[in-house]
Protein backbone atom coordinates (compact mmCIF):
# COMPACT_ATOMS: atom_id res chain seq x y z
CA UNK A 1 0.00 0.00 0.00
CA UNK A 2 2.78 2.50 1.15
CA UNK A 3 6.41 1.76 -0.59
CA UNK A 4 8.89 4.63 0.61
CA UNK A 5 12.51 4.52 -1.05
CA UNK A 6 15.39 6.80 0.32
CA UNK A 7 12.98 10.03 1.75
CA UNK A 8 14.84 12.77 2.25
CA UNK A 9 13.46 16.05 3.33
CA UNK A 10 16.35 18.82 3.35
CA UNK A 11 15.03 22.14 4.50
CA UNK A 12 18.03 23.50 3.98
CA UNK A 13 19.49 24.33 7.42
CA UNK A 14 17.83 21.30 8.71
CA UNK A 15 17.87 17.17 7.35
CA UNK A 16 14.74 16.47 8.78
CA UNK A 17 14.41 12.97 7.20
CA UNK A 18 17.26 10.94 5.92
CA UNK A 19 17.28 8.25 3.23
CA UNK A 20 14.14 6.34 4.94
CA UNK A 21 12.96 3.35 3.08
CA UNK A 22 9.70 0.93 4.39
CA UNK A 23 7.02 -0.21 2.79
CA UNK A 24 3.27 -0.82 4.40
CA UNK A 25 1.22 -3.92 3.27
CA UNK A 26 -2.05 -3.90 2.24
CA UNK A 27 -4.42 -4.89 5.67
CA UNK A 28 -1.42 -3.86 7.67
CA UNK A 29 -2.06 -1.75 11.15
CA UNK A 30 1.40 0.33 11.56
CA UNK A 31 2.98 2.48 14.24
CA UNK A 32 5.28 5.18 13.21
CA UNK A 33 7.09 5.70 16.43
CA UNK A 34 9.48 8.29 17.29
CA UNK A 35 10.59 10.89 19.84
CA UNK A 36 8.90 14.82 19.03
CA UNK A 37 10.71 15.88 16.14
CA UNK A 38 12.21 12.98 14.39
CA UNK A 39 10.42 13.80 11.78
CA UNK A 40 7.52 11.11 11.74
CA UNK A 41 5.35 14.31 10.71
CA UNK A 42 7.54 15.14 7.95
CA UNK A 43 7.60 11.82 6.75
CA UNK A 44 3.95 11.59 6.99
CA UNK A 45 3.33 14.58 4.77
CA UNK A 46 5.58 13.40 2.11
CA UNK A 47 3.62 10.22 1.91
CA UNK A 48 0.21 12.79 1.88
CA UNK A 49 2.17 14.53 -0.86
CA UNK A 50 1.53 17.56 0.97
CA UNK A 51 5.80 18.27 0.93
CA UNK A 52 7.85 17.06 -1.83
CA UNK A 53 10.81 14.74 -0.81
CA UNK A 54 14.33 16.58 -1.54
CA UNK A 55 15.13 13.01 -2.41
CA UNK A 56 13.56 9.53 -2.89
CA UNK A 57 10.15 8.71 -4.06
CA UNK A 58 6.72 7.23 -2.48
CA UNK A 59 3.85 4.59 -4.08
CA UNK A 60 0.80 5.11 -2.35
CA UNK A 61 -1.83 1.81 -4.09
CA UNK A 62 0.82 1.79 -7.08
CA UNK A 63 0.69 5.47 -7.79
CA UNK A 64 4.06 7.75 -7.54
CA UNK A 65 2.65 10.69 -5.16
CA UNK A 66 4.74 13.05 -7.32
CA UNK A 67 3.78 12.20 -10.88
CA UNK A 68 0.37 10.27 -10.06
CA UNK A 69 -0.65 12.76 -7.12
CA UNK A 70 -4.54 13.04 -7.53
CA UNK A 71 -4.87 9.19 -8.04
CA UNK A 72 -2.06 8.41 -5.22
CA UNK A 73 -4.32 11.20 -3.10
CA UNK A 74 -7.10 9.20 -3.80
CA UNK A 75 -5.98 6.08 -2.33
CA UNK A 76 -5.63 7.59 1.09
CA UNK A 77 -7.76 9.45 4.15
CA UNK A 78 -5.00 11.76 5.98
CA UNK A 79 -5.37 13.22 9.15
CA UNK A 80 -3.09 15.65 9.83
CA UNK A 81 -1.57 16.32 13.29
CA UNK A 82 -3.10 19.68 14.23
CA UNK A 83 -6.60 18.83 12.88
CA UNK A 84 -6.77 21.85 11.00
CA UNK A 85 -10.33 22.94 10.17
CA UNK A 86 -12.52 25.81 8.99
CA UNK A 87 -13.92 27.55 12.26
CA UNK A 88 -16.79 28.89 10.38
CA UNK A 89 -18.37 26.37 9.09
CA UNK A 90 -20.65 23.06 11.18
CA UNK A 91 -19.20 20.08 11.18
CA UNK A 92 -21.68 18.33 8.80
CA UNK A 93 -21.31 20.94 6.23
CA UNK A 94 -17.61 20.54 6.51
CA UNK A 95 -17.64 17.21 5.91
CA UNK A 96 -19.76 17.20 2.75
CA UNK A 97 -17.48 19.46 1.38
CA UNK A 98 -14.45 17.09 2.34
CA UNK A 99 -16.74 14.25 0.37
CA UNK A 100 -17.28 16.47 -1.99
CA UNK A 101 -13.70 17.24 -2.84
CA UNK A 102 -13.06 13.86 -2.75
CA UNK A 103 -15.17 13.04 -5.43
CA UNK A 104 -17.86 10.99 -3.29
CA UNK A 105 -20.58 10.62 -5.71
CA UNK A 106 -23.64 12.78 -4.87
CA UNK A 107 -26.26 9.94 -3.88
CA UNK A 108 -24.07 8.40 -1.60
CA UNK A 109 -22.37 11.91 0.13
CA UNK A 110 -25.26 11.73 2.32
CA UNK A 111 -24.89 8.13 4.14
CA UNK A 112 -21.09 8.68 3.92
CA UNK A 113 -20.83 11.83 5.86
CA UNK A 114 -23.42 10.41 8.49
CA UNK A 115 -21.14 7.03 8.59
CA UNK A 116 -18.16 9.07 9.45
CA UNK A 117 -19.48 11.55 11.97
CA UNK A 118 -21.38 7.86 13.43
CA UNK A 119 -17.77 6.63 13.42
CA UNK A 120 -15.95 9.00 15.05
CA UNK A 121 -18.63 9.85 17.45
CA UNK A 122 -18.88 13.26 16.06
CA UNK A 123 -23.20 12.77 15.10
CA UNK A 124 -24.48 14.87 18.07
CA UNK A 125 -21.90 17.87 16.92
CA UNK A 126 -23.47 17.85 13.17
CA UNK A 127 -24.89 21.46 13.25
CA UNK A 128 -22.00 22.99 15.69
CA UNK A 129 -19.79 25.64 14.56
CA UNK A 130 -16.14 24.17 14.30
CA UNK A 131 -14.77 27.17 16.17
CA UNK A 132 -16.87 25.97 19.21
CA UNK A 133 -15.81 22.19 19.34
CA UNK A 134 -13.46 21.42 21.98
CA UNK A 135 -9.56 20.17 20.85
CA UNK A 136 -11.46 16.35 21.72
CA UNK A 137 -14.04 17.00 19.00
CA UNK A 138 -12.04 18.81 16.24
CA UNK A 139 -9.55 15.87 16.29
CA UNK A 140 -12.33 13.26 15.88
CA UNK A 141 -13.88 15.84 13.27
CA UNK A 142 -10.47 15.57 11.83
CA UNK A 143 -10.39 11.94 11.81
CA UNK A 144 -14.28 11.67 10.16
CA UNK A 145 -12.78 13.90 7.34
CA UNK A 146 -10.02 11.11 6.70
CA UNK A 147 -12.53 8.42 7.03
CA UNK A 148 -15.13 9.99 4.93
CA UNK A 149 -14.30 8.73 1.93
CA UNK A 150 -14.01 5.34 2.31
CA UNK A 151 -10.22 5.06 1.58
CA UNK A 152 -8.14 2.04 1.36
CA UNK A 153 -5.55 3.53 3.17
CA UNK A 154 -5.69 5.88 6.34
CA UNK A 155 -2.61 8.39 7.31
CA UNK A 156 -3.41 9.04 11.07
CA UNK A 157 -0.93 11.88 12.30
CA UNK A 158 -0.72 12.19 16.32
CA UNK A 159 -4.54 10.44 16.31
CA UNK A 160 -4.71 10.72 20.27
CA UNK A 161 -2.93 14.00 20.87
CA UNK A 162 -4.70 16.49 23.02
CA UNK A 163 -7.52 14.16 24.00
CA UNK A 164 -8.64 12.96 27.37
CA UNK A 165 -8.12 9.30 28.61
CA UNK A 166 -11.66 8.22 28.18
CA UNK A 167 -11.18 9.45 24.41
CA UNK A 168 -8.11 7.94 24.06
CA UNK A 169 -9.38 4.57 25.01
CA UNK A 170 -12.32 5.43 22.42
CA UNK A 171 -10.37 6.62 19.39
CA UNK A 172 -7.59 3.25 19.97
CA UNK A 173 -10.86 1.17 19.73
CA UNK A 174 -11.71 2.89 16.75
CA UNK A 175 -8.62 2.36 15.00
CA UNK A 176 -8.14 -1.31 15.76
CA UNK A 177 -12.15 -1.79 14.43
CA UNK A 178 -10.82 0.12 11.18
CA UNK A 179 -8.09 -1.85 10.97
CA UNK A 180 -10.13 -4.50 10.02
CA UNK A 181 -10.89 -2.92 6.49
CA UNK A 182 -8.14 -0.18 5.90
CA UNK A 183 -4.67 -0.10 5.97
CA UNK A 184 -3.43 2.81 8.85
CA UNK A 185 -0.20 3.98 9.47
CA UNK A 186 0.13 5.90 12.30
CA UNK A 187 2.44 7.90 14.12
CA UNK A 188 2.40 8.53 18.16
CA UNK A 189 5.28 9.08 20.57
CA UNK A 190 3.60 7.22 23.04
CA UNK A 191 4.57 3.44 22.99
CA UNK A 192 1.65 1.90 24.70
CA UNK A 193 -0.11 3.17 21.71
CA UNK A 194 1.32 1.15 19.82
CA UNK A 195 0.94 -1.87 21.79
CA UNK A 196 -2.25 -1.16 21.62
CA UNK A 197 -3.33 -0.70 18.67
CA UNK A 198 -0.82 -2.07 15.68
CA UNK A 199 0.03 -4.95 14.63
CA UNK A 200 3.75 -3.52 13.50
CA UNK A 201 6.26 -0.31 14.31
CA UNK A 202 8.50 1.60 12.81
CA UNK A 203 10.67 3.08 15.08
CA UNK A 204 12.20 6.46 13.37
CA UNK A 205 14.87 8.80 14.91
CA UNK A 206 15.94 11.89 13.89
CA UNK A 207 14.79 11.36 10.41
CA UNK A 208 16.41 7.61 10.42
CA UNK A 209 14.91 4.19 10.89
CA UNK A 210 16.07 2.66 13.82
CA UNK A 211 13.97 -0.16 14.35
CA UNK A 212 11.29 -2.42 12.43
CA UNK A 213 9.19 -5.40 13.31
CA UNK A 214 5.87 -6.55 14.50
CA UNK A 215 4.92 -5.72 17.96
CA UNK A 216 5.83 -9.58 19.27
CA UNK A 217 9.46 -8.62 17.89
CA UNK A 218 9.85 -5.08 19.61
CA UNK A 219 8.22 -6.52 22.84
CA UNK A 220 11.02 -9.56 22.16
CA UNK A 221 13.73 -6.89 21.83
CA UNK A 222 12.55 -5.39 25.44
CA UNK A 223 12.09 -8.85 26.55
CA UNK A 224 14.36 -9.61 30.06
CA UNK A 225 17.40 -8.83 29.89
CA UNK A 226 18.38 -9.84 32.95
CA UNK A 227 16.90 -11.01 36.27
CA UNK A 228 16.92 -10.28 40.17
CA UNK A 229 17.24 -13.14 42.77
CA UNK A 230 16.89 -12.36 46.44
CA UNK A 231 18.36 -14.68 48.31
CA UNK A 232 19.41 -16.32 52.02
CA UNK A 233 22.07 -17.70 51.73
CA UNK A 234 23.65 -19.13 55.18
CA UNK A 235 26.63 -20.95 53.40
CA UNK A 236 27.38 -18.49 51.50
CA UNK A 237 27.81 -20.46 48.13
CA UNK A 238 25.48 -18.67 45.67
CA UNK A 239 27.68 -15.94 44.53
CA UNK A 240 30.77 -18.45 43.38
CA UNK A 241 27.58 -20.67 41.82
CA UNK A 242 26.42 -18.02 39.72
CA UNK A 243 29.88 -16.61 38.80
CA UNK A 244 30.72 -20.27 37.42
CA UNK A 245 27.11 -19.30 34.75
CA UNK A 246 28.63 -18.74 31.38
CA UNK A 247 24.96 -17.47 30.57
CA UNK A 248 24.88 -14.58 32.82
CA UNK A 249 26.67 -11.87 32.52
CA UNK A 250 27.39 -8.41 34.80
CA UNK A 251 26.62 -10.23 38.22
CA UNK A 252 25.90 -7.26 40.91
CA UNK A 253 25.43 -8.08 44.67
CA UNK A 254 23.04 -5.44 46.65
CA UNK A 255 21.65 -5.53 50.28
CA UNK A 256 18.59 -7.01 50.45
CA UNK A 257 15.09 -6.32 52.59
CA UNK A 258 16.20 -8.07 55.86
CA UNK A 259 19.89 -8.39 57.15
CA UNK A 260 20.03 -12.13 56.13
CA UNK A 261 19.14 -11.55 52.69
CA UNK A 262 21.13 -9.92 49.42
CA UNK A 263 20.20 -9.61 46.64
CA UNK A 264 21.63 -10.63 42.91
CA UNK A 265 21.28 -8.66 40.02
CA UNK A 266 22.26 -9.95 36.17
CA UNK A 267 22.47 -9.91 32.68
CA UNK A 268 21.28 -13.17 30.34
CA UNK A 269 23.85 -13.68 27.70
CA UNK A 270 22.07 -13.50 24.37
CA UNK A 271 21.40 -16.50 22.31
CA UNK A 272 23.86 -17.05 19.26
CA UNK A 273 25.84 -13.68 20.54
CA UNK A 274 24.63 -10.18 21.10
CA UNK A 275 21.72 -9.04 18.56
CA UNK A 276 21.89 -5.23 18.91
CA UNK A 277 18.45 -3.71 18.68
CA UNK A 278 19.32 -1.63 15.86
CA UNK A 279 19.39 -5.10 14.54
CA UNK A 280 16.37 -4.48 11.49
CA UNK A 281 15.88 -7.52 9.76
CA UNK A 282 13.30 -10.19 10.58
CA UNK A 283 16.07 -12.42 11.27
CA UNK A 284 17.75 -10.70 13.94
CA UNK A 285 14.56 -10.15 15.69
CA UNK A 286 13.49 -13.48 15.82
CA UNK A 287 16.58 -14.58 17.44
CA UNK A 288 15.75 -11.87 20.10
CA UNK A 289 12.46 -13.23 20.81
CA UNK A 290 14.15 -16.61 20.99
CA UNK A 291 16.02 -15.06 23.63
CA UNK A 292 12.91 -14.22 26.05
CA UNK A 293 12.21 -17.92 26.13
CA UNK A 294 15.87 -18.85 26.86
CA UNK A 295 16.20 -16.27 29.63
CA UNK A 296 12.98 -18.26 31.52
CA UNK A 297 14.92 -21.47 31.12
CA UNK A 298 17.99 -20.16 32.25
CA UNK A 299 15.85 -18.30 35.50
CA UNK A 300 15.23 -21.43 35.95
CA UNK A 301 17.61 -23.59 35.71
CA UNK A 302 19.42 -21.27 37.66
CA UNK A 303 17.15 -21.23 40.98
CA UNK A 304 16.87 -25.10 40.69
CA UNK A 305 20.76 -25.31 41.21
CA UNK A 306 20.89 -22.64 43.84
CA UNK A 307 18.49 -24.89 45.71
CA UNK A 308 20.33 -27.66 45.56
CA UNK A 309 23.06 -25.96 47.42
CA UNK A 310 21.15 -25.12 49.61
CA UNK A 311 20.60 -21.90 48.97
CA UNK A 312 16.85 -19.90 50.09
CA UNK A 313 15.28 -18.13 46.95
CA UNK A 314 13.14 -15.95 48.53
CA UNK A 315 12.02 -14.21 45.22
CA UNK A 316 12.82 -14.23 41.79
CA UNK A 317 12.12 -11.77 38.92
CA UNK A 318 12.85 -10.62 35.48
CA UNK A 319 12.90 -7.27 34.56
CA UNK A 320 11.15 -6.79 31.59
CA UNK A 321 12.60 -3.46 30.26
CA UNK A 322 9.80 -1.21 29.73
CA UNK A 323 9.20 -0.59 26.05
CA UNK A 324 9.96 2.67 27.00
CA UNK A 325 13.27 1.81 27.89
CA UNK A 326 13.46 -0.20 24.46
CA UNK A 327 12.87 3.42 22.84
CA UNK A 328 14.93 5.28 24.96
CA UNK A 329 18.04 2.72 23.64
CA UNK A 330 16.98 2.92 20.04
CA UNK A 331 17.03 6.05 20.10
CA UNK A 332 19.71 7.00 22.21
CA UNK A 333 21.84 4.44 20.74
CA UNK A 334 22.03 6.77 18.11
CA UNK A 335 23.10 9.88 19.61
CA UNK A 336 25.93 8.41 21.72
CA UNK B 1 -10.01 22.07 -12.59
CA UNK B 2 -11.39 19.05 -10.60
CA UNK B 3 -12.92 19.59 -7.12
CA UNK B 4 -13.31 23.65 -8.14
CA UNK B 5 -17.31 23.53 -7.85
CA UNK B 6 -17.09 22.47 -4.02
CA UNK B 7 -13.99 24.84 -3.44
CA UNK B 8 -16.22 27.73 -4.78
CA UNK B 9 -18.96 26.89 -2.65
CA UNK B 10 -17.02 26.69 0.08
CA UNK B 11 -15.21 30.33 -0.47
CA UNK B 12 -18.82 31.27 -1.09
CA UNK B 13 -19.87 30.37 2.49
CA UNK B 14 -16.50 31.62 4.26
CA UNK B 15 -17.11 34.87 2.59
CA UNK B 16 -20.71 35.97 3.58
CA UNK B 17 -20.96 34.19 6.99
CA UNK B 18 -17.63 36.52 7.85
CA UNK B 19 -18.08 40.16 8.68
CA UNK B 20 -15.84 41.43 6.34
CA UNK B 21 -17.94 40.80 3.22
CA UNK B 22 -20.44 42.85 4.84
CA UNK B 23 -18.54 45.76 5.98
CA UNK B 24 -16.56 45.99 2.60
CA UNK B 25 -20.17 46.06 1.13
CA UNK B 26 -21.82 48.39 3.26
CA UNK B 27 -18.66 51.19 3.15
CA UNK B 28 -18.69 50.11 -0.83
CA UNK B 29 -22.14 51.36 -1.36
CA UNK B 30 -21.53 53.75 1.29
CA UNK B 31 -19.22 55.38 -0.91
CA UNK B 32 -20.82 54.87 -4.25
CA UNK B 33 -24.02 56.58 -2.84
CA UNK B 34 -21.88 59.41 -1.75
CA UNK B 35 -20.58 59.34 -5.37
CA UNK B 36 -24.44 59.12 -7.05
CA UNK B 37 -25.60 61.36 -5.07
CA UNK B 38 -22.79 64.06 -5.76
CA UNK B 39 -22.99 63.54 -9.62
CA UNK B 40 -27.16 64.03 -9.20
CA UNK B 41 -26.51 67.43 -7.89
CA UNK B 42 -24.08 68.06 -10.65
CA UNK B 43 -26.10 67.61 -13.26
CA UNK B 44 -29.11 69.04 -11.49
CA UNK B 45 -27.22 72.47 -10.82
CA UNK B 46 -26.73 72.75 -14.54
CA UNK B 47 -29.24 70.85 -15.62
CA UNK B 48 -29.15 74.14 -18.86
CA UNK B 49 -25.69 73.14 -19.71
CA UNK B 50 -25.36 70.87 -22.70
CA UNK B 51 -22.40 68.12 -21.75
CA UNK B 52 -20.57 65.71 -24.05
CA UNK B 53 -21.69 62.98 -21.48
CA UNK B 54 -24.67 62.09 -19.91
CA UNK B 55 -25.47 61.19 -16.08
CA UNK B 56 -24.59 56.97 -16.39
CA UNK B 57 -21.14 58.15 -18.29
CA UNK B 58 -20.98 60.42 -15.48
CA UNK B 59 -21.15 57.97 -12.73
CA UNK B 60 -18.88 55.46 -14.03
CA UNK B 61 -16.15 57.38 -15.90
CA UNK B 62 -15.90 60.95 -14.09
CA UNK B 63 -15.68 59.70 -10.88
CA UNK B 64 -12.44 59.23 -9.09
CA UNK B 65 -14.10 57.01 -6.15
CA UNK B 66 -14.66 54.10 -8.35
CA UNK B 67 -11.02 53.54 -9.18
CA UNK B 68 -10.65 54.46 -5.49
CA UNK B 69 -13.01 52.36 -3.76
CA UNK B 70 -11.95 49.24 -6.43
CA UNK B 71 -8.30 49.54 -4.90
CA UNK B 72 -9.68 49.28 -1.55
CA UNK B 73 -12.59 46.14 -2.24
CA UNK B 74 -10.53 44.11 -4.30
CA UNK B 75 -7.28 43.33 -2.09
CA UNK B 76 -9.52 43.07 0.79
CA UNK B 77 -11.49 40.33 -0.71
CA UNK B 78 -8.52 38.17 -1.84
CA UNK B 79 -6.35 38.95 1.38
CA UNK B 80 -7.72 35.59 3.19
CA UNK B 81 -7.89 33.36 -0.08
CA UNK B 82 -4.79 31.65 0.41
CA UNK B 83 -3.17 33.51 3.06
CA UNK B 84 -5.53 32.29 5.81
CA UNK B 85 -5.33 28.82 4.66
CA UNK B 86 -1.60 28.81 5.33
CA UNK B 87 -1.49 30.55 8.43
CA UNK B 88 -4.40 27.97 9.83
CA UNK B 89 -3.12 24.88 8.47
CA UNK B 90 -6.46 24.21 6.38
CA UNK B 91 -3.95 24.31 3.14
CA UNK B 92 -2.60 21.12 4.40
CA UNK B 93 -6.14 19.07 4.38
CA UNK B 94 -6.73 20.82 1.16
CA UNK B 95 -4.04 20.15 -0.85
CA UNK B 96 -3.71 16.32 0.08
CA UNK B 97 -7.51 15.98 -1.01
CA UNK B 98 -7.57 15.11 -4.88
CA UNK B 99 -7.60 17.99 -5.74
CA UNK B 100 -5.74 19.73 -8.71
CA UNK B 101 -3.73 23.42 -8.25
CA UNK B 102 -6.42 24.87 -10.89
CA UNK B 103 -9.20 23.45 -9.01
CA UNK B 104 -7.91 25.28 -5.96
CA UNK B 105 -7.25 28.29 -8.41
CA UNK B 106 -10.37 28.52 -10.41
CA UNK B 107 -12.76 27.68 -7.35
CA UNK B 108 -11.18 30.22 -4.91
CA UNK B 109 -11.10 32.91 -7.74
CA UNK B 110 -14.25 32.79 -9.15
CA UNK B 111 -16.14 32.86 -5.67
CA UNK B 112 -14.27 36.45 -5.16
CA UNK B 113 -15.44 37.69 -8.54
CA UNK B 114 -19.02 36.74 -7.72
CA UNK B 115 -18.47 38.30 -4.69
CA UNK B 116 -17.47 41.61 -6.46
CA UNK B 117 -20.30 41.18 -9.01
CA UNK B 118 -22.67 40.78 -6.12
CA UNK B 119 -21.18 44.11 -4.20
CA UNK B 120 -21.86 45.77 -7.86
CA UNK B 121 -25.10 44.40 -8.34
CA UNK B 122 -26.99 47.51 -5.86
CA UNK B 123 -25.83 49.87 -8.61
CA UNK B 124 -28.34 49.10 -11.11
CA UNK B 125 -30.73 50.62 -8.37
CA UNK B 126 -29.25 54.10 -9.58
CA UNK B 127 -29.37 53.36 -13.44
CA UNK B 128 -32.99 52.13 -12.40
CA UNK B 129 -33.46 55.79 -10.28
CA UNK B 130 -31.98 57.49 -13.35
CA UNK B 131 -34.36 56.00 -15.72
CA UNK B 132 -37.50 57.60 -14.03
CA UNK B 133 -36.23 61.11 -14.88
CA UNK B 134 -35.49 60.17 -18.21
CA UNK B 135 -33.88 58.10 -20.89
CA UNK B 136 -30.70 55.70 -19.82
CA UNK B 137 -28.86 54.34 -22.51
CA UNK B 138 -28.48 50.93 -21.83
CA UNK B 139 -25.46 49.38 -24.04
CA UNK B 140 -23.27 52.46 -22.56
CA UNK B 141 -24.79 50.86 -19.20
CA UNK B 142 -23.63 47.43 -20.09
CA UNK B 143 -20.48 48.31 -21.93
CA UNK B 144 -19.86 50.64 -18.60
CA UNK B 145 -20.65 47.28 -15.71
CA UNK B 146 -18.03 45.52 -18.68
CA UNK B 147 -15.26 47.76 -17.89
CA UNK B 148 -15.83 47.46 -14.17
CA UNK B 149 -16.06 43.74 -14.87
CA UNK B 150 -12.68 43.21 -16.67
CA UNK B 151 -10.92 45.73 -14.25
CA UNK B 152 -12.01 43.85 -11.11
CA UNK B 153 -11.65 40.31 -12.46
CA UNK B 154 -7.82 41.86 -13.18
CA UNK B 155 -7.31 42.91 -9.51
CA UNK B 156 -8.76 40.19 -8.05
CA UNK B 157 -6.35 37.71 -9.68
CA UNK B 158 -3.50 39.90 -8.80
CA UNK B 159 -4.84 40.05 -5.21
CA UNK B 160 -5.31 36.29 -4.87
CA UNK B 161 -1.45 35.68 -6.32
CA UNK B 162 -0.28 38.07 -3.44
CA UNK B 163 -2.13 36.02 -1.16
CA UNK B 164 -1.04 32.84 -2.34
CA UNK B 165 2.58 34.29 -2.01
CA UNK B 166 2.23 35.89 1.31
CA UNK B 167 1.55 33.80 4.85
CA UNK B 168 0.36 36.88 6.29
CA UNK B 169 -3.35 38.61 4.95
CA UNK B 170 -2.14 41.65 6.11
CA UNK B 171 1.15 41.03 3.78
CA UNK B 172 -1.53 40.10 1.22
CA UNK B 173 -3.42 43.09 1.05
CA UNK B 174 -0.73 45.58 1.01
CA UNK B 175 1.52 44.32 -1.43
CA UNK B 176 -2.06 44.08 -3.78
CA UNK B 177 -2.51 47.34 -2.63
CA UNK B 178 0.89 48.59 -3.85
CA UNK B 179 0.57 46.42 -7.03
CA UNK B 180 -3.15 47.92 -7.83
CA UNK B 181 -2.02 51.29 -6.88
CA UNK B 182 0.89 51.22 -9.55
CA UNK B 183 -1.46 50.15 -12.26
CA UNK B 184 -3.23 53.01 -11.22
CA UNK B 185 -0.49 55.66 -10.90
CA UNK B 186 1.04 54.14 -14.38
CA UNK B 187 -2.19 55.05 -16.37
CA UNK B 188 -1.57 58.66 -14.62
CA UNK B 189 1.45 58.79 -16.62
CA UNK B 190 -1.21 59.47 -19.81
CA UNK B 191 -1.42 62.77 -18.67
CA UNK B 192 1.97 63.37 -17.71
CA UNK B 193 4.54 62.38 -20.32
CA UNK B 194 4.85 64.03 -23.88
CA UNK B 195 3.22 62.07 -26.60
CA UNK B 196 5.25 59.23 -27.59
CA UNK B 197 5.41 55.64 -27.10
CA UNK B 198 5.84 56.17 -23.40
CA UNK B 199 2.43 58.17 -23.04
CA UNK B 200 0.65 55.18 -25.23
CA UNK B 201 1.54 52.38 -22.89
CA UNK B 202 0.12 54.67 -19.97
CA UNK B 203 -2.66 55.21 -21.42
CA UNK B 204 -2.53 51.43 -23.03
CA UNK B 205 -2.90 50.15 -18.99
CA UNK B 206 -4.44 53.11 -17.60
CA UNK B 207 -7.78 51.93 -15.40
CA UNK B 208 -9.04 55.52 -15.61
CA UNK B 209 -9.20 56.01 -19.51
CA UNK B 210 -10.92 52.18 -19.53
CA UNK B 211 -13.41 53.71 -17.52
CA UNK B 212 -13.55 56.91 -19.32
CA UNK B 213 -14.29 54.60 -23.16
CA UNK B 214 -16.31 51.68 -21.47
CA UNK B 215 -18.89 54.70 -19.63
CA UNK B 216 -19.47 56.18 -22.84
CA UNK B 217 -20.33 53.23 -24.67
CA UNK B 218 -16.70 52.64 -26.15
CA UNK B 219 -15.78 48.91 -26.27
CA UNK B 220 -12.27 48.69 -27.21
CA UNK B 221 -11.22 45.55 -27.58
CA UNK B 222 -7.02 46.09 -26.37
CA UNK B 223 -8.48 47.13 -23.20
CA UNK B 224 -10.42 43.41 -23.06
CA UNK B 225 -7.31 42.20 -23.74
CA UNK B 226 -5.39 43.61 -21.27
CA UNK B 227 -7.77 42.90 -18.65
CA UNK B 228 -7.61 38.86 -19.27
CA UNK B 229 -4.44 39.24 -19.75
CA UNK B 230 -4.20 40.33 -16.17
CA UNK B 231 -6.32 37.71 -15.32
CA UNK B 232 -4.58 34.72 -17.16
CA UNK B 233 -0.96 35.75 -15.76
CA UNK B 234 -1.51 35.39 -12.09
CA UNK B 235 -3.81 32.60 -12.24
CA UNK B 236 -1.30 30.82 -13.74
CA UNK B 237 1.12 32.20 -11.56
CA UNK B 238 -1.39 31.05 -8.48
CA UNK B 239 -1.45 27.64 -9.93
CA UNK B 240 2.22 27.02 -10.71
CA UNK B 241 2.73 28.57 -6.51
CA UNK B 242 0.25 26.10 -5.31
CA UNK B 243 1.78 23.22 -7.21
CA UNK B 244 5.41 24.62 -5.78
CA UNK B 245 4.50 23.89 -2.18
CA UNK B 246 3.50 20.39 -3.11
CA UNK B 247 6.57 19.52 -4.88
CA UNK B 248 8.93 21.10 -2.67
Amino acid sequence: MIRAERLTKDYGTVVAVRGLSFHVGKGEVVGFLGPNGAGKSTTLRMLAGFIGPTEGSVEIGGFDVQADSIEARRQLGYMPETSPLYPEMRVGEYLRFRAEIKKVPRAKRRAAVDRAMELAVVTEMRDTLIQHLSKGYRQRVGLADALVASPPLLILDEPTAGLDPNQIREVRRLIRGLGEEHTILLSTHILSEVESTCSRALVIDRGRLVAEGSIEELRALREADGAMLSLRDPAGVALAALRRRTDIQNLRQEAGAEPALYRVRFEFVKEGGSKGPAERDSKGAKGAHGSGEHADVTLESIISELVQLGVFVREASKNRASLEDVFAQLTQGEAS
Amino acid sequence: MSGWLAIYRREMLSLWVSPLAWVLLFVFLMIQGVSFYLMVQHFANFSGASMDYGPVAAYFGQSIFIPMSLIILCPALTMRLFAEERRSGTIEALLTAPVSAWGVVIGKYLATLTTYVLMWAPTLLYVIILRKTGTVDWPVVGASYLGLFGIGAGYLALGMLMSAVSKSQLIALIMSLLFIFGLFILGIGEYVFEPGPLRDACAHVSVFSQLVDFSKGIIDARRLVFDLSLVALPLFLTARVVDSWRLD
